[in-house]
C-alpha cells in the first residue's frame, strides 16, 4: 500500500499565491511515500514545502521553473509499476494523447504523469495509462483561464492502482476515484 | 479446595532434597481412598507406558519404591475424595506433579495420567515450587494457571478451538491495511470495474467514493485516518519487538524462525493495542509477552505450538489484566498505580528487615523507584537470565490471588539476599548492585520468598 502524490503546475508566486487552504489542510506529512511533481513550481520555497510532505520527491522541469537543474524526464519503479514523469510542454501538440503515448512507449513505463495543460486527465491506451493531475493552485494555463485546482493521489497495492482525484469545485473538495489493474504481462525485451 | 494454609510439612526442608515426599504421600493416601478400580500402587510402574489418559486405575504412577520418607499425615488428601466421589469411576484424583525433584521421565509419565479435572489448588502449590524444564509441561501448566484452559479436561478442545478462531477473527479485523479494507468494502457493495481490465482505450471512468473514504481524509470515521493515527504506535511496537531479547536466537537474528516469531509478537501487540484504546501499547509489554510466547511456541505438542500466537495473546491479556494499572501513566500516583505498589514493597521490606530498610531508604537514600520500577512492571524478566525468569514466573503465576503478592515477596527476598553487600554500600554501589542484580540460585530465592509469605501470614 504505497501512496504516491502527483501534483504540479503550481506557478507560485507568478500566477497564484499559494495552494488552496483546503488542499493544504489535507496534505500533511507522514502519509505519503512518494511525490511526483510535474514541474512549474516555480520557486524554492515550494520545493521545500513539498519536501516536507515526503522525503522522496521527484520533479521534472517545467518551462517557468527557477531551478534549472531539474531533469526533463524521470522514471522510477514503485512496487510492480513503472512510473514516468515529464512536464509536458516538450510534447507538441500540447496535451495530445497520441504524442504522449509515444513518450510513454519511449520511456517504457506503465503510468506516465504529465502536466502543462492544467486540466485533469486520466487516459488508458494499450501501452499504459497517462495521468495529468492538473494544476494544484488553479493557475491559468497557456491555453485557458478556466482551471479548477486539482491533484492526484495514487494508492499502489500490488498490481492494482486506485487513483484518487482531488478537485476544488466551487470552494468544496470533491474526491473521485479511478481503479485500474495492470495485467501481469511478461517483460518485453527491446 | 478447602485447604486454608499450607501444611507445615509442605514447607519443610524435605523439599530441598531430591526425593519426592508428596508423591508417595498421595500414593499411599490414594491407596486409602475408596476407589473401585484396583489398587494403584502395584500397577503403577506397569501402566506407565500406556498413553491413554483415561485409564482409571492409575492416578499416581509414582513408583512406591521411592518412599523412605515417613508418611506425612493424610489431612491434605481426604478433603478431595468427597468432591470427586459423586463422579463416575473414571474420575481420578488430582494430577500429582511434584516437579523438579523427580527425574524427568517420571514427571512426563505422570503427565500422561493427567486427571480429568485438574485440581487447580494442588497445581498451584506444585507450580510454585517450580516446573521442571525438560518435560514440556510448562506450556500446559501456565495455560491452566492463567485460566486459559478450563479445569475440566473434556472441554479443552472446545475452548481452544473457540479462542483460536476468535483470534483469527481479530487478526482479520485489525491487521488489514486501508487499501484492502477499501477493496473489501467495494466488493461487498457490489461494484465491478471489469471495463478497465480489458485492453480498451479511452478515458478512464471516474467513480464516486463513499463516505469520504480517501487516503487524505481527516474524517474521524475514515479508515485511512484511523490507520495513520495508529502508525505511531505500530512503529513503536515494531521497534520494541526488534529489540526483544537480542541475545536469543529465538527472537533475534536473520533466521526465518526469528522473523516469524517477531511477526507473531508484533501481531499480538498490535491487536492488543487496538482492542485496548485506553492503554494502547507501552514499552515493556513486549518483555512480558516474550516468555509466554516462548513457552507456548516450544510446546512439544506440535498442534499447540502451531497456535502459540493465539494462545499467547489470550494469556497475555489475562496476565496483563492484573497489571494494567502499572502501565497507565495517569494512575501512577493513585492507590492502584505503580507508586503505591512500590511503597507496598517498601513496607514489606520494613516489616521483614527493618535494618536493611533503614539503611537503604534513609541512610543511603536509595529510592525504591530507582530499582523496583523495572522489577515490578516487567515481572522480573530483565533481572535474571531467561531460564531463571521462567522459573520465577512459575512461582508468580501460581499465586491464586494474582502475581502481585508473590512478586513483591520475591522482590523483598532479592533485597534480603544481598543485604550484606547493601549494608556495606553507599548510594552509588547499592544502586549499581540493584540495577544489575547478581546471579543467584533461583530455588533459594523462591524459598526465601515463600518463607516471607508464610511468616507474615496474611
Amino acid at each position: 500500500m504505497v501512496l504516491v502524490l502527483a501534483i504540479g503546475d503550481l506557478h507560485i508566486p507568478h500566477r497564484a499565491p499559494d495552494l488552496p487552504a483546503k488542499f493544504k489542510s489535507m496534505l500533511v506529512p507522514g502519509k505519503i511515500q512518494h511525490i511526483l511533481c510535474t514541474g512549474n513550481l516555480c520557486i524554492k520555497e515550494v520545493h521545500d514545502y513539498l519536501k516536507s510532505l515526503s522525503p522522496d520527491l521527484h520533479i521534472t522541469r517545467g518551462e517557468y521553473d527557477e531551478d534549472v537543474r531539474y531533469p526533463e524526464n524521470k522514471t522510477l519503479s514503485i512496487g510492480q509499476f513503472k512510473l514516468g514523469l515529464c512536464h509536458g510542454h516538450q510534447i507538441v501538440p500540447w496535451g495530445d494523447l497520441d504524442s504522449l503515448a509515444m513518450l510513454q512507449r519511449q520511456l517504457d513505463i506503465d503510468i506516465l504523469v504529465t502536466g502543462h495543460t492544467h486540466q485533469f486527465k486520466a487516459y488508458k491506451h494499450e501501452g499504459g495509462v497517462i495521468i495529468n493531475p492538473g494544476s494544484a493552485t488553479g493557475a491559468y494555463s497557456s491555453m485557458t483561464y478556466d482551471v479548477n485546482p486539482s491533484f492526484v493521489l495514487m494508492d499502489i497495492d500490488g498490481l492494482r492502482v486506485v487513483v484518487y482525484v482531488y478537485e476544488l469545485i466551487d470552494g468544496e473538495v470533491k474526491v473521485d476515484k479511478i481503479d485500474f489493474k495492470k495485467t501481469a504481462t511478461t517483460q518485453s525485451a527491446h | 479446595m478447602a485447604k486454608k494454609g499450607v501444611p507445615e510439612w509442605l514447607n519443610s526442608s524435605l523439599w530441598a532434597s531430591s526425593s519426592s515426599p508428596p508423591a508417595s504421600a498421595s500414593t499411599t493416601a490414594a491407596a486409602r481412598l475408596p476407589r473401585s478400580p484396583p489398587s494403584p500402587n502395584p500397577q503403577a510402574p506397569a501402566l506407565s507406558p500406556i498413553p491413554e489418559p483415561r485409564s482409571p486405575p492409575c492416578p499416581n504412577p509414582q513408583a512406591p519404591t521411592r518412599s523412605p520418607i515417613p508418611e506425612p499425615p493424610p489431612p491434605p488428601r481426604p478433603p478431595q475424595p468427597p468432591t470427586e466421589a459423586p463422579r463416575p469411576s473414571v474420575e481420578a484424583p488430582p494430577d500429582d506433579r511434584s516437579p523438579s525433584r523427580l527425574s524427568q521421565e517420571e514427571v512426563s509419565r505422570q503427565f500422561q495420567f493427567l486427571a480429568e479435572v485438574v485440581n487447580i489448588g494442588e497445581l498451584r502449590k506444585l507450580a510454585s515450587q517450580g516446573i521442571p524444564d525438560g518435560t514440556g509441561i510448562r506450556s500446559i501448566v501456565w495455560k491452566l494457571l492463567l485460566g486459559y484452559l478450563p479445569y475440566d479436561r473434556e472441554f479443552w478442545m472446545q475452548e481452544l478451538a473457540k479462542k483460536r478462531s476468535q483470534y483469527k477473527a481479530f487478526k482479520e479485523e485489525f491487521l488489514m491495511n486501508p487499501s484492502e479494507m477499501a477493496r473489501r468494502m467495494e466488493e461487498s457493495a457490489g461494484h465491478k470495474n471489469e471495463a478497465l481490465e480489458t485492453g480498451g482505450c479511452g478515458f478512464l471512468m471516474r467513480s464516486e467514493i463513499t463516505h469520504d473514504e480517501h487516503p487524505l481524509s481527516l474524517g474521524k470515521t475514515s479508515v485511512w485516518n484511523q490507520f495513520f493515527q495508529e502508525t505511531e504506535i505500530i512503529e513503536q511496537i515494531e521497534r520494541d519487538v526488534k529489540r526483544t531479547h537480542p541475545d536469543m536466537q529465538f527472537f533475534c537474528g536473520d533466521s526465518s524462525l526469528a522473523k516469524s516469531n517477531q511477526e507473531a509478537l508484533r501481531h499480538i501487540l498490535i491487536i492488543f493495542a487496538k482492542l485496548n484504546p485506553g492503554i494502547r501499547y507501552v514499552q515493556g509489554m513486549n518483555e512480558i509477552l516474550a516468555p509466554l510466547f516462548y513457552v507456548f511456541r516450544n510446546d512439544p505438542d506440535q498442534d499447540n505450538a502451531a497456535y502459540a500466537e493465539a494462545d499467547a495473546f489470550f494469556c497475555f491479556v489475562e496476565l496483563l489484566s492484573g497489571f494494567r494499572d502499572n502501565f497507565c501513566q495517569k494512575l501512577d500516583n493513585s492507590v492502584v498505580g505503580i507508586r503505591s505498589t512500590i511503597s507496598k514493597l517498601s513496607e514489606l521490606l520494613k516489616k521483614h528487615d527493618g535494618e536493611l530498610w533503614r539503611h537503604l531508604e534513609i541512610t543511603t537514600k536509595v529510592n525504591p523507584q530507582f530499582y523496583a520500577f523495572r522489577w515490578i512492571t516487567l515481572l522480573l524478566t530483565q533481572e535474571f537470565n531467561f531460564v531463571d525468569s521462567l522459573h520465577i514466573w512459575d512461582a508468580l503465576l501460581s499465586d491464586p490471588d494474582g502475581p502481585q503478592e508473590t512478586l513483591l515477596r520475591v522482590c523483598c527476598a532479592m533485597l534480603i539476599l544481598v543485604r550484606k553487600r547493601l549494608l556495606a554500600g553507599d548510594f552509588t554501589s547499592n544502586l549499581k548492585l540493584l540495577q544489575n542484580y547478581p546471579q543467584t540460585n533461583i530455588n533459594h530465592l523462591l524459598y526465601v520468598a515463600n518463607k516471607l509469605g508464610g511468616s507474615s501470614a496474611g
